[in-house]
């Protein structure tokens, strides 16, 4: 079976005006269908830079990312954005969702983008906002939301065209240990729901709802246990 | 959801951002609009002051026009002109300087006019009283005078008044007797300014008055060419049969009027023109660059969903359409209210004709000042857009949350 996705000995680094530094060595990893990831350790240890990688929004410096066979490295940066757009969704510490517009506007962005019909649209966002808690929050700007909700109108997004791999970087660093528990809840339903799942966390009990936690230290993975 | 309504969502949702960009640009918009319509107003409105009073040809004695040349034997050369199968109707225009004597009154400095007789209907609008012509009859034995609105108000002259009046001749009162007229009409002149005084008369009377009856000469003799022939046309003909005399046409005059007294108002708007828009140019783009800059992290998020870089930028192009857009719509109508305080001030300069402006509405002009916000708009945007479309995802993700 083709990984969703594959690295082989990545290495990232950044040219600083200090110096080079390299905030990943050398990892290699695989995601399947199905999968559950955590990936856990200190700051600063290269776990951010991993799941951009992971999520093509970034190249390798050293090393090859296959993204469903396709090597992220010879995709033109639009080849990537389309593959963003249709494969993979992405949950951010900070939601950056967009303030001017209601979740039920946020929601529907990436699908108008895809080029979904309007009807279509209505019928997924309005699906999602309540496969999220929120079919009464729809209307409302995330100034007017929690920051869970914001997370889960943002998790919505995500979703939105049917990702293959969801990826998620710190989503309950802005939360309560409560809210952080529902967002966990709704990572599992996804998860059940046949999504695949990268979340990189601080948060103990999120991490332990994975099915494979991995950790890294000084841009390496440590440990890997299933 | 479309660029164009992601960007109205953005712009309205920033409404301080917005309401400062759209006054700013509606400000500086209405100085360029302002500058734009004085780098022509003069030369529509002398335009359109030669054409109003229906002669669209002018015919002087040298090439120095408007320098004042008399043209000798102005009879001859309108009676010659006349029978050209180009012209409809020719009217000798005679001026001179003169002085009006009113008793217990300071002597008041007017233009004395003459008309071949006919002509008046076209160079004035009467106000009151009546006209010249052949078969006006004064009171009394002096000759009929139509004055202009101005030296009545000034003298509290009207229909039936005398007035006294002396040709000057080298900056002085000549020795010549001066001439009583009556005033049988007040008229409204077509080149009146505020502060000039005009008395219109007749030939016989305007000889008299300068005690010159022999004299025939004319400062300039007004053509109307028929209505299906060009102006041009009529030049050419009059040329041909008066090598001797330089015919305008109207067209003609105002492009000498370019040419040499209107360089100045030219040069004037252009570096205006120029600074309005430059200033434009750094609003905008400031605005927008300080916007995109508080914004890096929704724009990498979005990159990072998957919105391509064209549709980033298209969305910034539009805010920025907007800002300038709406700015320089309401440019309009305040560089249009502006324009019209600043022609008042421009207008108490001395001998400006009353019905010359500085500042004249055209809807060229109007579209050209629209293009050239707009394009100010889009060149504003290009910095902000090359920001927000080169802007390295992951890092920017990174850095947005860590701060």
């Amino acid at each position: 079976m083709t990984p969703i996705v594959e690295g082989r000995g990545l290495t990232r680094t950044f040219p600083m005006s200090s110096g080079p530094v390299t905030a990943l060595r050398d990892v290699s990893i695989r995601i399947d269908e199905g999968d559950y990831v955590a990936i856990t350790g200190p700051s600063g240890c290269g776990k951010s830079t991993l799941l951009h990688l992971l999520g093509c929004v970034d190249t390798p410096t050293v090393g090859s990312l296959l993204f469903e066979g396709r090597d992220a490295a010879a995709l033109s940066e639009s080849e990537r954005s389309r593959i963003r757009l249709a494969r993979i969704g992405f949950v951010f510490q900070r939601f950056f969702l967009l303030p001017m517009l209601n979740a039920w506007e946020n929601v529907e962005l990436p699908q108008a983008e895809i080029g979904l019909n309007p009807a279509e649209r209505r019928a997924r966002t309005a699906e999602l906002l309540e496969y999220a808690g929120l079919g009464d929050r729809a209307h409302h700007r995330p100034s007017q939301l929690s920051g869970g909700e914001m997370q889960r109108v943002a998790i919505a997004r995500a979703l939105a065209n049917r990702p293959a791999l969801l990826l998620a970087d710190e989503p309950t660093g802005e939360l309560d240990e409560d809210t952080g528990e529902q967002i966990a809840d709704l990572f599992d339903r996804v998860h059940a729901d046949g999504t695949a799942i990268v979340v990189v966390t601080h948060n103990a009990q999120l991490a332990a709802r994975a099915r494979r936690h991995l950790t890294m230290k000084r841009g390496t993975l440590e440990a890997s246990e299933s | 959801m479309t660029s164009r309504a992601l960007a109205w969502r953005t712009v309205t949702a920033e409404r301080p951002r917005a309401v400062l960009a759209v006054v700013g640009v509606m400000v500086i918009g209405a100085l360029l609009f302002d500058m734009l319509l004085l780098s022509r107003g003069l030369l529509v409105s002398l335009r359109q002051m030669l054409d109003t009073a229906g002669y669209d040809v002018r015919i002087v004695a040298s090439d120095g026009f408007p320098i004042r040349s008399a043209i000798p034997h102005a009879s001859a050369v309108a009676d010659e002109v006349a029978r050209l199968p180009e012209v409809r109707e020719v009217t000798i225009v005679r001026t001179d300087r003169a002085v009006v004597q009113i008793p217990g009154r300071r002597p008041v400095e007017v233009a004395l006019v003459s008309l071949t007789e006919g002509a008046e209907r076209r160079v004035w609008r009467l106000a009151a009283g009546r006209d010249l012509g052949s078969d006006v009859r004064t009171n009394s034995a002096s000759p009929p005078a139509v004055i202009n609105r101005g030296l009545a108000e000034a003298l509290a002259l009207g229909p039936g008044s005398t007035l006294r009046l002396r040709v000057i001749v080298s900056g002085a009162a000549s020795a010549v007797p001066a001439t009583t007229f009556e005033v049988v009409g007040v008229a409204d002149f077509e080149f009146d300014s505020a502060d000039e005084y005009a008395v219109a008369t007749t030939f016989d009377a305007f000889r008299r008055a300068r005690a010159s009856t022999a004299s025939d000469d004319a400062d300039v003799i007004l053509v109307s060419s028929k209505p299906d022939v060009e102006s041009s046309a009529t030049v050419a003909a009059i040329e041909r049969r008066r090598p001797d005399v330089r015919a305008y046409s109207n067209a003609q005059l105002v492009a000498r009027f370019d040419e040499n007294g209107f360089a100045y108002f030219r040069q004037i708007s252009f570096v205006l023109s120029s600074i309005t828009l430059g200033f434009a140019f750094l609003l905008v783009g400031t605005l927008l660059t300080v916007s995109v800059n508080q914004r890096l992290g929704q724009v990498a998020a979005l990159r990072a969903l998957g919105l391509p870089r064209r549709r980033i930028a298209s969305m910034l192009a539009w805010e920025s359409a907007f800002l300038v857009g709406v700015g320089g719509l309401l440019s309009l109508p305040a560089g249009w209210a502006l324009a019209r305080q600043l022609d008042g001030i421009l207008r108490q300069m001395p001998n400006i004709p009353d019905r010359m402006h500085f500042f004249v509405f055209e809807p060229g002009i109007a579209a050209w000042h629209l293009g050239l916000l707009a394009a100010t708009g889009i060149a504003a945007a290009v910095y902000p857009v090359w920001i927000a479309t080169r802007l390295p995802i992951a890092a920017t993700l990174r850095l947005e949350t860590i701060s």
